[in-house]
């Protein structure tokens, strides 16, 4: 058994996929019709073997899906969380292409944080080991 | 402020009260990082940072949650598998981590990863082949 694939619940496929993909510098990997939907998945471009996030439409569908994800959105708690070399550094790079942050780059022991809106219904949370 | 944050804030206070503990524990992750493909052992380690060796495995796995060893092995072989990546060969690698057997290198390096480093070389080239099918496909 292999864990291959992270779900982030997104509220519009499209817009998901040109936000990870523009902002987050994410590459696509998969993109399947499903139905009305799509099986999307982008992965790092900085891992592209590593594991796949699927952009999945579960909060159109799945009523309890939107009401969770609004709840951890409304307080600000990260839906997921990616990991990065500087925190600081993309932290400067996201909000110059107009990404909004709920929290600053942040020292919290051994990590540093900082939380991002992916205007999809999710915070996600940047990580840097310390 | 966000609910979340203000937790994370309180946490904070309430793990990360010791800020001289702290700065050295994260001190002795830099200086592992810095020399992962160095001959280091907890002697040599807790040396370098002026500290008892038991002091430092003590500290090091309640701010990390993995031992300084544990650490540097998960180090190297991240390493090993950027070195592998680039094409260089198996015993090259393992010499450029700080390991000096080739076989225990490949042994460790199944245990960790699930592949031995040439089943990992080969599905690397495979997958850059099919990138750049598609990469060719696409423009």
């Amino acid at each position: 058994m292999r864990a291959k694939i992270v779900g982030v619940p997104v509220l519009d496929q499209e817009k998901a996929l040109e936000f990870y993909t523009t902002k987050l510098d994410f590459i696509k990997k998969v993109d399947v019709p499903v139905g009305n939907d799509r099986w999307l998945t982008v992965v790092s471009k900085e891992e592209p073997d590593g594991a796949e996030v699927l952009l999945e439409p579960a909060p159109l569908h799945f009523e309890p899906a939107r009401t969770y994800q609004k709840a951890l959105f409304d307080a600000g708690i990260p839906y997921t969380q990616f990991n990065v070399d500087n925190v600081q550094h993309e932290y400067e790079r996201l909000l110059g292409l107009g990404v909004e942050f709920s929290v600053k780059p942040t020292e919290m022991g051994t990590v540093k944080i900082a939380v991002l809106n992916d205007t999809c219904g999710n915070n996600i949370q940047l990580v840097e080991m310390l | 402020m966000t609910y979340y944050e203000s937790e994370v804030l309180k946490l904070k206070k309430i793990m990360y009260p010791n800020s001289g503990q702290l700065d050295a524990i994260r001190g002795t992750r830099n200086y592992l990082d810095k020399n992962c493909s160095e001959d280091l052992n907890l002697d040599v380690i807790s040396g370098a940072r002026y500290m008892s060796k038991f002091h430092l495995l003590r500290l090091f796995k309640k701010y990390y949650g993995q031992t300084p060893i544990q650490y540097l092995t998960d180090k190297r072989i991240e390493k090993a598998k950027a070195c592998l990546k680039t094409g260089m060969s198996i015993s090259e690698t393992c010499f450029a981590i700080g390991f000096d057997s080739p076989s225990s290198f490949s042994t460790l390096f199944k245990s960790k990863t699930g592949r031995t480093p040439s089943e990992f070389q080969k599905s690397n080239f495979h997958n850059a082949g099919l990138s750049l099918h598609a990469d060719l496909a696409s423009s």
